[in-house]
């Protein structure tokens, strides 16, 4: 019993951070955008408006369901939960420090990858379930791109996991630094599995993985639907793509959903390229650094800095580029990055052939 | 009862269900989502067998892939389109309900066939492995056998599978090109 009782825990364990971390990331997004366009921001509620989305979402929380009346009820009910499911399954798989993540899967990445594409279902159901046009649009443009874009972010997922050899994230977070068993060379030649650090990392083992990491960062952007990419819910145009006819509780899973998988494409890309939860530090003679800063506390300390600074950097390029027109989207999603990817997949055959035998 | 049988019978009891529900419902659009049930209880069904690949690529490419173009399909036709679909199905690839009959009879009777053949006993070959040790745990890696299987033993079905799908793409992508100017 006490078996499941640990797999509930930690299941709610992981709502409330996701539920803590989008009240942050709501507030540090509205920050920012108010530094980028020159103004403070929320500054009312609390000292330096900190409390502002606290209030925001009480305010959600004691709105009225509302149904439209030519809406079909039922999907336009379950669509907020299955997309709020779909981002929130991916998280059982995602290694946290050494020893530490909820369910150690073999099949790690492929399974994060493939509920997260259950998410498209929802967003439809939404967009048809609420029998309004511009849902319905922007849950098509939404879906058409999610689509799109996986197929360079797969493609940069794959010539990182041919340099890895495993699916299990886990067993990927460990082959990046002191605590791996096999030899590890950065850039190929110099063997650093007792150094760590930073050069033991994926994108310093084999160096073209920069240009993977590069294509699967602004890939995932997309899959976000988050600028330089957020035409789905383009406010000038479509009203307020696949959620415009929610409210209350039910739009509060919306924004809930689209902050989470924020935190989980960067968190797949950190474990996958950026070392995970082992220390940025390298050992230096008798200093022992990568030793010292590895552990339990110092993993989740570890992976939650990385990740958080490129949620950072997700939120710094939405307010500083302007919106892609979407032929424009979609040519640079199949002319450009879709060749790249493939160009970086043969690239890792070549090199876990040729260089890290 | 255990756990697992209990998850077992609620994934089995949900695909059936939804799966008749799919054929009999008259809301075309509900059908499709509920389709979405039936597909991914049978992907959860396919890891009490063990092939987690198998279940995780059926989620993949059924439900991100096929389910959300038949979606997508349904939603770009038009109505009288629709409502043609609705009143049933004629034609030269309309089954009509007496070879359905067939089909699903035949295929009940081969499966009542192999329980009552079978009874409680495991089939030689099964108990013959099992003495062996050539068994799968759960917490094998499959997906070793998988891709050591695939390059080794089922090369040729592979590569031939590879050529239909490039096949595929180069119609697919034929169909979409604009037609020259005269």
């Amino acid at each position: 019993m006490i078996f499941y009782l640990t797999y509930i825990l930690s299941g709610a364990l992981l709502f409330g951070f996701i539920a803590a971390f989008t009240l942050f990331a709501v507030y540090a997004e509205r920050k920012v955008a108010g530094f980028v366009q020159d103004r403070l921001g929320p500054m009312e509620t609390g000292k330096f408006g900190t409390l502002q989305t606290l209030a925001d979402i009480l305010k959600l929380i004691q709105k009225e369901f509302i149904t439209p009346g030519l809406a079909d009820a039922r999907l336009f009910t379950v669509a907020p939960v299955v997309i709020f499911m779909a981002v929130f399954m991916g998280f059982a798989a995602m290694p946290w420090a050494p020893g530490l993540v909820p369910s150690n899967l073999n099949l790690g990445l492929f399974f994060v990858l493939s509920v997260i594409s259950v998410e498209a279902i929802g967003i439809l159901m939404a967009g048809w379930g609420s029998n309004n046009k511009f849902s319905l649009l922007g849950a098509m443009r939404a879906v058409a791109q999610i689509i799109s874009y996986e197929i360079p972010a797969g493609m940069a997922l794959i010539s990182a996991i041919m340099i890895a050899q495993s699916l299990n994230l886990q067993e990927i977070a460990v082959n990046q630094g002191i605590l791996s068993k096999e030899s590890l060379r950065f850039l190929g030649i110099w063997e650093v599995a007792d150094t760590g650090g930073f050069l033991s990392w994926n994108i310093f083992q084999a160096p073209h993985l920069l240009l993977a990491y590069a294509i699967y960062f602004v890939a995932s952007l997309a899959e976000c639907n988050r600028a330089p990419f957020d035409i789905p819910e383009a406010e000038s145009e479509l009203v307020g793509g696949y959620h415009t006819e929610y409210g209350g509780l039910r739009f509060a899973f919306m924004m809930l959903s689209e902050y989470a998988l924020m935190f989980l494409t960067a968190m797949i890309g950190v474990v996958l390229f950026l070392g995970a939860w082992n220390s940025p530090l390298p050992t230096i003679g008798s200093f022992k650094l990568a030793e010292w800063t590895t552990g339990t506390i110092w993993g989740m300390c570890w992976i939650l800095l990385k990740t958080l600074s490129i949620v950072g950097v997700q939120i710094w390029i939405r307010w500083t580029l302007p919106r892609l027109r979407a032929d424009q989207l979609m040519s640079f999603c199949w002319k450009v990055l879709t060749p790249l990817a493939f160009l970086s997949m043969a690239i890792s055959g070549i090199w876990r052939v040729f260089v890290m035998n | 009862m255990t756990a697992e049988l209990l998850i077992f019978y609620v994934l089995a009891a949900s695909a059936l269900v939804s799966a008749l529900l799919v054929v009999s419902m008259k809301n075309l659009a509900r059908a499709l989502f509920l389709l979405f049930v039936t597909l991914f209880s049978v992907a959860g069904l396919f890891i009490f067998c063990l092939a987690d690949f198998i279940a995780l690529t059926q989620i993949m490419v059924y439900v991100g892939g096929v389910l959300v173009l038949m979606l997508f399909a349904f939603m770009l036709s038009n109505k009288e389109l629709l409502n043609d679909l609705q009143k049933g199905l004629t034609g030269f690839f309309a089954l009509p309900r007496w070879q359905a009959l067939i089909i699903t009879a035949g295929m009940g009777f081969i499966l009542i066939h192999m329980a009552i053949n079978m009874g409680s006993n495991l089939p030689k070959w099964v108990t013959e492995a099992a003495r062996e040790g050539k068994i799968f745990t759960p917490t094998d890696h499959t997906e070793k056998h998988i891709g050591l299987q695939l390059m080794t033993r089922y090369l040729l079905p592979f590569e031939l599978i590879s050529l239909v799908l490039l096949m595929a793409l180069m119609g697919a992508a034929h169909l979409t090109r604009k037609e020259p100017k005269p």
